[in-house]
């Protein structure tokens, strides 16, 4: 696979359906799950682009999904050489290209080990399925490939311990990922405590920024970056604006979506409210701040596949629209 | 490690002889008191505001008149005298998290400092002070929570005090959030400049279990950003959504406990946590039945020391100068993965006949019998669920130092798990 130019060079600002008037901000995306189809891509990507989209999160987890994987199943999907992938995915970033959409990130499958899990599966999750992820980020010029860290502390029994694991996975990609020119994004996650979700991976704010410093100092480049899940945090009761703050620059990428603080439900911002007042129980005020705290000019991506399982299917293109619309409020509060 | 237990939701502090009374007899000899019932958030929410409607008053509110907090606390520190219970820890009223008044921080001032007297009188060495929070802009917690404690230090100093911040939730339209002192190693630094400020140890921190699993955080990490200056810890279980205070176990979602008390637990082993281990159930108690408290009770203390003897496991391995363990399973397979370097057994025992004379984790299989030589001292560690039915069985072969080992909250596990043994019903 081709090397990608330098970041800088081509993450050029673009603008948001309304002729870029939010200059901070490079653009707004969304997930490609359940638009952007196989059987033809560019309709899926010419429908972001008409919604307001500028950019798209390239669902790449959707071909070896978790359901399967914690059943300790996998499909042949990555089975396919690099060349193969680029074939299979070229129709996609023609698409994109036509369709003036960018992808800015792309999720690769996770979790990347299982707890218990056979061990030729874990093999070819950490050494077939996680390079060939990073190529095919490469393949469409994408940037940020965001990963899950390993939920291994309750079995290692601690934090760091798990670190250790999941630093040590990194590493087994950070040299083709810097060859490639793509940063690896970690990801605040959760765990689980009977049904009540809790800290999981990566939701200390300071250890993380640690981390992802000592580790691109060892490679000399951008090899690790941050995903701010801002659904994942407000399960966790993370102070978004503390969070942000404390990762500055190695934000690169947002999973934007909402929720009632109980579930992972990955739903429109502003949705929920918890008191009489119906005023948001998120905080997207704190979130606002912490994205202008520190001058955030990436793109504000939407990770809300799941609002198009619950919206009719006909209102598809308007549910979209309309979280383009908030991602154009958000843009305007940041360049405000 | 002492253990106490709250007065709220038991104890009625105009009439305190029964829950006194009810907690003496099941066991506990140290309370926990919020100084919250003679002032309650909501009092305080509505303090010099007219009365609305019949507001009862025969008594004077001590949000109006703080120095009434000693007259009204006086019958309570009796009662508490009289049945041998000492308050050993308490907290200084506080304003609810949705609260709306930013203009009481003086009022506040002076009612933990009552607080503080009180606590003097009463010979109770910790209070618990929560951090100002209301009207405080984003950046000026630090300093105005500074001055806030330090206002506080000789007063404390005089009557021997130790003063404990606490971790708070911020209320964010209804949904509770991490807050003040939540990430611990902002809290640690905030006691430690306090502590170089006065030049001696006046403050300490006290670690509220049910803020935690609100704000769904890492206690284990918590607990070692703190260390040492963890004085405290308000034991109380919640479904990690809505405000509660229940008897730690009894929040469960198909059979799994909603707050991690696994990395509470190795929280506090890793920081040798001796302090004060205070059970606040005021939400189960005031559900049960006034008939029903005295076993509700009982349950509370027993569930409060097994807690604690979870913390302090290693002290009951190394009380024997050599263990022996009964069960081969995966109870015995994680001691040895945990304990058995440090206290390595000299072989294990099984009912199973087929095991005996086999090797499992290291460890020769002896029948039972084996356990009627053992060296002096030695004890019998049980690790096998079936407890009660072993330690019987170990009692008609004349074994002593019968002890029991347990692998709920191990400092780490296996990937995997050995199969069910015994699926023909025997033990072992």
């Amino acid at each position: 696979m081709a090397k990608s130019d330098e970041k800088g060079k081509t993450e050029a600002k673009e603008g948001m359906g309304s002729a870029g008037k939010f200059s901070d901000i490079l653009g707004l995306g969304v997930q490609t799950k359940n638009v952007v189809e196989d059987e033809n891509p560019a309709a899926g990507f010419r429908m972001l682009k008409a919604a307001g989209f500028s950019c798209a999160d390239f669902s790449l987890n959707y071909y070896l999904t978790n359901v399967s994987l914690y059943r300790s199943q996998r499909n042949d999907f990555f089975d396919r050489s690099e060349q193969e992938l680029e074939r299979y995915f070229t129709p996609h970033r023609q698409g994109a290209r036509e369709a003036g959409i960018r992808i800015h990130q792309m999720h690769m499958p996770y979790p990347i080990y299982i707890p218990n899990g056979r061990k030729e599966l874990n093999e070819y999750l950490w050494k077939v399925v996680a390079p060939k992820s990073v190529a095919v980020s490469a393949f469409f010029d994408c940037y940020y490939l965001v990963v899950h860290g390993f939920k291994l502390a309750r079995n290692l029994g601690s934090e760091e311990a798990e670190w250790e694991w999941t630093e040590r996975f990194l590493h087994s990609i950070a040299p083709i990922a810097k060859e490639m020119g793509v940063t690896i994004c970690i990801e605040n996650l959760y765990s689980n405590a009977g049904g009540h979700l809790v800290e999981g991976p990566c939701c200390n704010g300071k250890k993380a920024a640690e981390r992802i410093d000592r580790i691109n100092d060892q490679y000399g480049a951008e090899v690790l970056g941050f995903c701010f899940d801002t659904g994942h945090a407000n399960l966790v009761g993370l102070d978004f604006e503390e969070f942000i703050t404390t990762l500055g620059q190695r934000l690169k990428v947002l999973h934007i979506h909402d929720n009632d603080g109980v579930g992972d439900l990955h739903q429109i911002p502003f949705t929920f409210t918890k008191t009489r007042e119906n005023t948001a129980s998120t905080d997207w005020e704190g979130f606002v701040r912490g994205l202008r705290a520190i001058r955030f000019d990436k793109v504000l991506s939407f990770e809300t596949a799941p609002v198009l399982d619950s919206f009719p299917g006909e209102m598809k293109s308007e549910a979209l629209a309309f979280i383009a619309r908030i991602g154009e409020w958000f843009s305007r509060q940041l360049s405000s | 490690m002492n253990i106490s237990i709250s007065t709220i939701g038991i104890v009625n502090a105009n009439i305190p002889g029964q829950g006194t009374q009810d907690i003496a007899n099941a066991g506990f000899d140290k309370v926990f008191l919020e100084f919250g019932v003679f002032c309650s958030p909501y009092e305080l929410e509505e303090a010099g505001m007219p009365a609305k409607g019949e507001r009862q008053s025969d008594r004077i509110s001590v949000a109006d008149e703080p120095s009434e907090m000693g007259p009204q606390s006086a019958r309570m520190l009796r009662m508490c005298q009289e049945k041998r219970l000492r308050v050993s820890i308490a907290r200084a009223p506080y304003l609810p998290r949705d609260t709306k008044r930013t203009d009481l921080q003086e009022l506040l001032a002076r009612l933990q400092e009552e607080s503080i007297r009180c606590c003097g009188e009463a010979g109770c060495n910790y209070l618990v002070v929560r951090p100002l929070f209301a009207g405080i802009s984003a950046g000026q917690e630090w300093e105005k929570n500074r001055v806030y404690y330090l206002r506080l230090a000789a007063l404390a100093r005089e009557h021997q005090v130790m003063i404990l911040l606490e971790n708070q939730c911020r209320f964010v339209n209804g949904h509770l959030i991490r807050g003040i002192c939540s990430d611990g190693e902002t809290a640690a630094e905030w006691v430690d400049r306090l502590n170089q400020e006065v030049k001696e140890e006046r403050f300490g921190f006290c670690m509220d279990v049910g803020v935690c699993n609100l704000c769904g955080q890492d206690m284990h990490a918590f607990a070692r950003a703190l260390g040492k200056r963890i004085k405290a810890v308000v034991l109380r279980d919640c479904d990690g959504h809505r405000e509660n205070s229940l008897l730690p176990f009894l929040c469960t979602y198909q059979g799994q406990p909603q707050t991690d008390w696994l990395n509470l637990i190795r929280g506090l082993r890793d920081i040798g946590f001796d302090g004060e281990l205070a059970l606040d159930l005021s939400g189960t108690a005031s559900g049960f039945s006034p008939l029903l408290r005295p076993q509700l009770l009982t349950l509370a203390k027993a569930v409060a020391e097994y807690i604690r003897w979870q913390v302090e496991i290693e002290t009951q391995l190394g009380k024997y100068p050599s263990v022996v363990l009964f069960g081969a399973g995966n109870m015995c397979r994680n001691y040895m993965k945990c304990y058995g370097e440090k206290y390595p057994p000299l072989f294990t025992c099984d009912n199973n006949p087929k095991l005996w004379g086999t090797s499992f984790c290291g460890l020769e299989v002896r029948p039972p019998e084996a356990l009627k030589e053992l060296p002096d001292g030695c004890g019998v560690l049980i690790c096998n669920i079936y407890y009660r039915e072993i330690e019987k069985q170990l009692r008609e072969l004349d074994v002593k130092n019968i002890g029991f080992f347990n692998d709920e909250y191990m400092p780490s596990f296996h990937f995997d798990r050995l199969k069910e043994a015994g699926s023909d019903g025997e033990i072992g």
